[in-house]
């Protein structure tokens, strides 16, 4: 085909001025950075429906979806982005090459170097939904994605949200629950901030009344068994607040909201330890001072020495520091964890020590004994 | 995609045909990334009376980009400039908004490595097979006695192909030809240059000039009194790599310079130095990012060191900069490099068109060091250290 479009020519094309042709070399701010929100769900589940449903929506934002087949052997990606605005305007869809150079002596995935290319290209772009393949495993894509803040890159990941079909949640977990495999269903939960428990109308349709209120509480129970600091949203055909979904910077170390919320939570966020579910999650509580750098060590035995079995995917958790006046955050995806000082213990604030495990073979009493060698005595 | 900027204004573009000030240009010459120069045109008429010899232009390109090689040579006696990621040649230079003074040369044709020289599975294809799928990138190996035995074999020979490549630096020399008596020290000592056709790239060995802070292409350039250059080699010896670099002075180096050079070699002592047992890898960065802070220089984020081995590139990745979360604690057997590229200026980084040359984002000098480690019970053993035979090239050791 190109060979005969060499018969007649083109039609020329007006040549631009880059006005930002040295953009690369300006630091862009933090307001900058453009939220990566990863979308998984199972097959069916509604994921096309939301992204569909954001891409349309009134909200003023330009918002750019890839499709990723991720572990897929192809270098380039689709992307779609809504050029009007959100206002409904015309979707574009654009080709993301994916670096096929060494990546292993460079630090950013080619993965985070294509979305960085998107941006620069985009002379605006508000938000990226990265929608995953039905079958995709979400921990990959998340310490991909969870960039160190030193490379001050344009991509920074918001939250992982997962979709389930309401009505079929319960087939789905338990088709793996007593095989051996290890289903990305329990995964997608598990790694999820927000999860999306989609078509709870057909699941009214199917029981009336009190036995339908009935059995989403059962399958929100079973959710927040696994996981119980994700935030979840019902909804139907995936119509749900934006606010809710976007925006919620949940590997911000410093976001107060997420802090607020764990020193709040009263209740223990510990599920029990259901026989046939591994992946649960589990909360330590301490009201002691630790010493910060035997935390580390602690913490670097279960993730990267797994020195107690344990299969930890995500850890969320706020610390009280011997010396320091400042609240410190904790966060691992798999084995990648930081520690940071997020903001000054209020006067009155009762200083706490609270870790939120999410993971498989979690060992409640373990933790608790071997987290002692962190903490100091009692003055 | 990145260095598609423009730098020249309007007005220094003409039409191809007229000469008169071109503000039209051929969309088939943007897709194949070919420089505007030759592909400007005041109206749609002239482009269009054009077209009949302007199209020849594509054909040349896209000729460069599919032809084998070695047909190529024939033709324009393999002097070209190297295109997407080592994949293409062009007879154009390339059109970029430069961030220094520095510019692309052409490139010499593909060098041949003989028969028996066992070679790594990219050689042939430019695509590596093994390492990227390997188990070997998400867990950092010990190795076993019998390969610690070939490592030291493989970094000594790395070490004395650099040591080659020093003795010849000096202004007026290519670094093209910096790059034939690396390519055939590697052979002459049995082994294969690892760079060579490592996802295309061109050549035995990176060169660095100046502003280049890694990857830089061997090419017609002549070095120059004033410049910094660093040479990087890797070999692939008895089915294992070695990988060191080191960056020279060309002739009289100004202060500056030299105190980049410098530093850039003490980040890399001090690194090693912390390196043992039980350290974490995310201890590197800091050490180096203090002492490059301390001088005023800053240390690039985008390219890390590495595990190595019987591959090339694997687990861990160790970046040089401050407040990392690289994963993991140092072990007894492991062998990875340590390689801090330090620049004089901002950190930030940019690509050439040519796909591999990483250039300063404000064209200011970068310095880099290398050595391919072996972490011991006690502490660390430099496998890629210097020999007493070293050239005395660096003056603050051999002063």
């Amino acid at each position: 085909m190109m060979e005969d479009d060499d018969e007649t020519p083109p039609l020329a094309i007006q040549i631009e001025e880059s006005a930002n042709s040295s953009s690369a070399v300006l630091k862009p701010s933090e307001e900058d950075s453009v939220g990566v929100t990863v979308i998984t769900g199972y097959l069916g589940a509604g994921k096309s429906t939301l992204v569909n449903y954001i891409l349309n929506a009134k909200h003023g934002k330009k918002i750019a979806v890839i499709l990723n087949e991720f572990g897929e052997e192809i270098g380039v990606e689709r992307a779609m982005i809504n050029e009007g605005d959100g206002d409904g305007g015309a979707i574009v869809e654009e080709w993301v090459e994916l670096a096929n150079g060494c990546v292993c002596c460079t630090v950013k995935h080619s993965l985070v170097q294509a979305l960085e290319q998107l941006i620069e290209r985009k002379d605006r772009l508000d938000h990226i939904l990265l929608e995953t393949t039905g079958l995709a495993n979400p921990a990959p894509l998340a310490s991909i994605l969870w960039l160190d803040d030193q490379l001050e890159s344009a991509v920074k990941l918001d939250s992982i949200i997962t979709v389930v079909d309401a009505r079929n949640l319960r087939v789905q977990l338990s088709e793996h629950r007593d095989s051996s495999s290890f289903p990305e269903a329990f995964l997608q939960i598990a790694f999820a901030d927000v999860i999306i428990l989609n078509k709870v109308d057909l699941v009214s349709n199917e029981a009336s009344g009190p036995v339908a209120s009935r059995v989403i509480e059962e399958l929100e129970k079973e959710i927040r068994n696994i996981n119980s600091l994700a935030e979840i949203i019902h909804s139907v055909k995936c119509e749900v607040n934006l606010s809710k979904i976007l925006d919620r910077k949940a590997y911000d170390a410093t976001q107060l909201a997420h802090l607020e919320t764990l020193l709040k939570e009263t209740a223990s966020l510990s599920t029990s330890n259901i026989h046939d579910s591994n992946v649960r999650t589990l909360c330590i509580t301490e009201h002691r001072q630790v010493d910060l750098d035997k935390v580390r060590l602690w913490l670097e035995e279960i993730l990267w020495e797994k020195k107690y079995n344990m299969d930890v995917y995500r850890c969320k958790g706020v610390l009280d520091v011997q010396n320091s006046d400042q609240l410190h955050t904790i966060q691992a995806v798999r084995e990648i964890y930081e520690i940071v000082p997020a903001r000054r213990w209020q006067e009155k604030e009762e200083r706490v020590v609270k870790i939120v495990f999410i993971g498989r073979n979690l060992d409640e009493v373990i933790l608790r004994d071997s987290f002692k060698t962190c903490t100091l005595p009692l003055l | 995609m990145q260095g598609e900027g423009i730098v020249q204004s309007l007005s220094s573009l003409s039409c191809v045909r007229c000469s008169k000030p071109a503000s039209l240009q051929c969309p088939k010459c943007m897709d194949l990334k070919l420089p505007r120069e030759g592909a400007s045109f005041c109206t749609q008429d002239c482009f269009k009376a054009s077209w009949s010899s302007h199209k020849a232009v594509h054909l040349k390109a896209k000729l460069s980009t599919m032809t084998d090689q070695k047909n190529l040579n024939a033709d324009t006696d393999g002097w070209l400039y190297c295109t997407r990621k080592g994949q293409g040649r062009s007879g154009f230079a390339p059109n970029f908004d430069w961030t220094g003074p520095l510019r692309p040369y052409p490139i010499s044709s593909m060098r041949t490595v003989p028969a028996h020289i066992d070679k790594p599975d990219w050689a042939e294809d430019g695509t590596p097979k093994i390492e990227p799928y390997s188990d070997l990138q998400n867990t950092v190996e010990i190795k076993t006695p019998e390969q610690i035995k070939r490592m030291r074999e493989t970094c000594r020979l790395g070490r004395e192909i650099l040591d080659a490549a020093a003795r010849v630096i000096r202004p007026g020399i290519t670094t093209d030809e910096i790059d034939r008596v690396v390519h055939e020290a590697t052979i002459a000592g049995g082994g294969y240059p690892s760079p060579l056709n490592y996802h295309f790239f061109p050549k035995s060995c990176c060169t660095s000039v100046n502003e280049v802070i890694c990857h830089g292409i061997p090419d017609a350039r002549k070095l120059e009194d004033g410049d910094i250059v660093n040479v990087d080699v890797s070999v692939y010896y008895k089915g294992c790599h070695g990988d060191l670099n080191e960056t020279f002075f060309v002739g009289n180096v100004d202060e500056a310079s030299q105190q980049l050079v410098r530093c850039t070699y003490e980040c890399l002592e001090k690194a090693i130095a912390i390196v043992k047992p039980g350290v974490r890898f995310r201890e590197v960065g800091e050490v180096i990012n203090r002492h490059a802070t301390m001088s005023g220089l800053s240390v690039v984020k985008s390219y890390c060191g590495h595990g190595i081995g019987d591959l090339f590139h694997c687990a861990p990745n160790i970046p040089h900069y401050a407040r990392n979360k690289a994963v993991g604690v140092m072990k007894a057997g492991q062998t990875f490099t340590i390689e801090p590229m330090i620049n004089a200026g901002v950190w930030r980084d940019r690509l050439w068109p040519d796909g591999w040359t990483a250039v300063t984002a404000d064209g200011k000098r970068s310095a880099q060091f290398e050595h391919t480690l072996l972490v011991t019970e006690s502490g660390v053993e430099v496998l890629t250290g210097r020999l007493p035979s070293s050239p005395k090239v660096l003056p603050w050791l051999d002063a």
